[in-house]
């Protein structure tokens, strides 16, 4: 039998010998241009770093051509950020111009650093995934293309995360990202009340329902479920434990779109993203209306911040109101909370802005 | 979907080869599917642990959760995964004829 249990290579049998032989003794660091990275040290060793993009779904040539890059400038050596993007680090000033023009020709776009819109972090989508109510790889590429300044310039006053999710799952950090895109149904599950039985376990089925709406069957003859659609609000959880309740729609599936959430506790803590659309339809390949829209509010926040003011921090400062006034958001009755803990997320003070 | 065939009977199964018409169950179903799995005979224990999940499911309409599994058969994980190669997920439980775990698995 093959060895078993024998965990991940030692991070450290590949790490660059500039690194190795100053582990744990860094100086100081700065941002010399976008997308590159000086690192010092206590032993006056230097570490530059040149950043690029990556789409994430990449194929065996990619990883080659950048291992070539790789071999050529840098030891043989690069890493992938918490972001996919790639990092090719070298100890010699000279090499940066190097990697650079060959990340380029790669088509790679330099940056990622600093006060900028890094990669998204996204999910499988409809390359992979049976519970997607939105495409991942494609709406990334539509919204990368549209804010594609931002992530090679310093445009912004703070960092701005975007991260899409392809339902309500939110697999990565739509949660808590500056912007997210989430996807979402507007339809009840079908129920395939003949597969129903031999496919799913029935108490387990009518326990995911966040709202209760899931209940055996009333004609006891059927061994199935019923969903009461005036409690459903489309999560699509039953479909995740039961594959005979499938509720993806191409007409009804679309996203929402998240804004202000973060995970650093510089400054203020870490906040949740919050609704800031409610429903925009699929429109592949493009998906126009959701990239105008994050253009919209990124604009907005990039003329309206301060100097180190996260988006969730530039809401808190202005208000909601103002933040639905100055974007040009309708404010709906979606956005009003009405789940568990709803009571907590209105206003119980008399202070707005007309 | 598919559909196996097993000592001449054909039963329908899913891309996965669990078994998709659960009243089609028999011993020879579990010992037909443990021998495409390389167990040629099966033992005391691998009864008595397809039979437990056959009766637990029959009884609560799910499958158990692992404790509760090893806590009643007094089989532990380790044990386990010696008896079913897949573990009691993808071997016991499509052994004994229950339906698909599903789940972020």
């Amino acid at each position: 039998m093959a060895r078993t249990d024998i965990g991940p290579p030692d991070y450290r049998l590949m790490l660059p010998e500039t690194i190795t032989s100053n582990y744990g003794k860094w100086k100081y660091h700065e941002i010399l241009k976008p997308g590159v990275m000086k690192h010092v040290s206590e032993t006056g060793d230097e570490l530059y770093t040149v950043r690029a993009g990556s789409p994430r779904l990449v194929s065996i040539d990619f990883i080659r051509d950048i291992c070539d890059i790789a071999d050529k400038y840098c030891d043989g050596h690069l890493r992938f950020t918490s972001r996919f993007n790639i990092e090719l680090m070298t100890p010699k000033k000279e090499n940066v111009d190097g990697i650079i023009g060959d990340l380029k020709k790669l088509g790679l776009p330099i940056g990622g650093i600093g006060d900028c819109i890094s990669n998204i972090v996204h999910t499988q989508g409809w390359i992979h995934c049976h519970s997607a109510a939105t495409d991942a790889s494609g709406l990334v590429k539509s919204i990368m293309d549209e804010l594609y300044e931002y992530f090679t310039e310093f445009k912004l006053h703070a960092k701005l995360r975007i991260a899409v999710a392809c339902c309500i799952n939110m697999c990565g950090a739509v949660h808590c990202s500056d912007l997210a895109v989430v996807g979402i149904h507007t339809t009840p599950p079908k129920v395939n009340h003949e597969k129903l039985a031999s496919t799913c376990e029935i108490p387990s089925v009518i326990a995911s329902c966040p709202t209760g709406a899931i209940r055996r069957h009333s004609d006891k003859n059927i061994n199935s479920v019923e969903v009461r659609e005036e409690r459903c609000m489309y999560c699509g959880n039953c479909y995740t434990v039961c594959p005979s309740m499938p509720l993806a729609d191409p007409d009804g599936d679309g996203v929402a779109i998240y804004v202000g959430g973060k995970v650093s506790n510089s400054r203020k803590p870490p906040m949740f993203s919050r609704l800031a659309v409610p429903f925009i339809p699929n429109n592949p390949p493009r998906w126009p209306e959701v990239t105008s829209i994050l253009k919209k509010i990124v604009e907005v926040y990039a003329r309206d911040s301060k100097k180190y003011e996260r988006l969730g921090e530039w809401i808190q400062r202005i208000g909601w109101e103002r933040f639905f006034a100055l974007t040009n958001i309708p404010f709906t009755e979606q956005h009003i909370d009405d789940f568990t803990y709803a009571t907590e997320t209105f206003r119980a003070t008399t202070q707005f802005k007309w | 979907m598919a559909s196996i065939n097993l000592h001449g009977n054909s039963y329908e199964v899913d891309e996965d080869g669990f078994l998709q018409e659960p009243d089609k169950w028999t011993e020879d179903v579990a010992k037909a599917m443990a021998e495409m799995e390389g167990i040629t005979d099966l033992n005391e224990t691998h009864w008595k642990v397809m039979n437990y999940l056959r009766d637990y499911f029959k009884q609560n309409g799910i499958a158990p959760m692992v404790r509760k599994l090893t806590k009643d058969t007094g089989v532990n994980l380790k044990e386990m995964y010696e008896l079913f190669p897949q573990g009691p997920a993808n071997s016991a439980c499509k052994w004994a004829g229950l339906p698909k775990p599903t789940g972020c698995v």
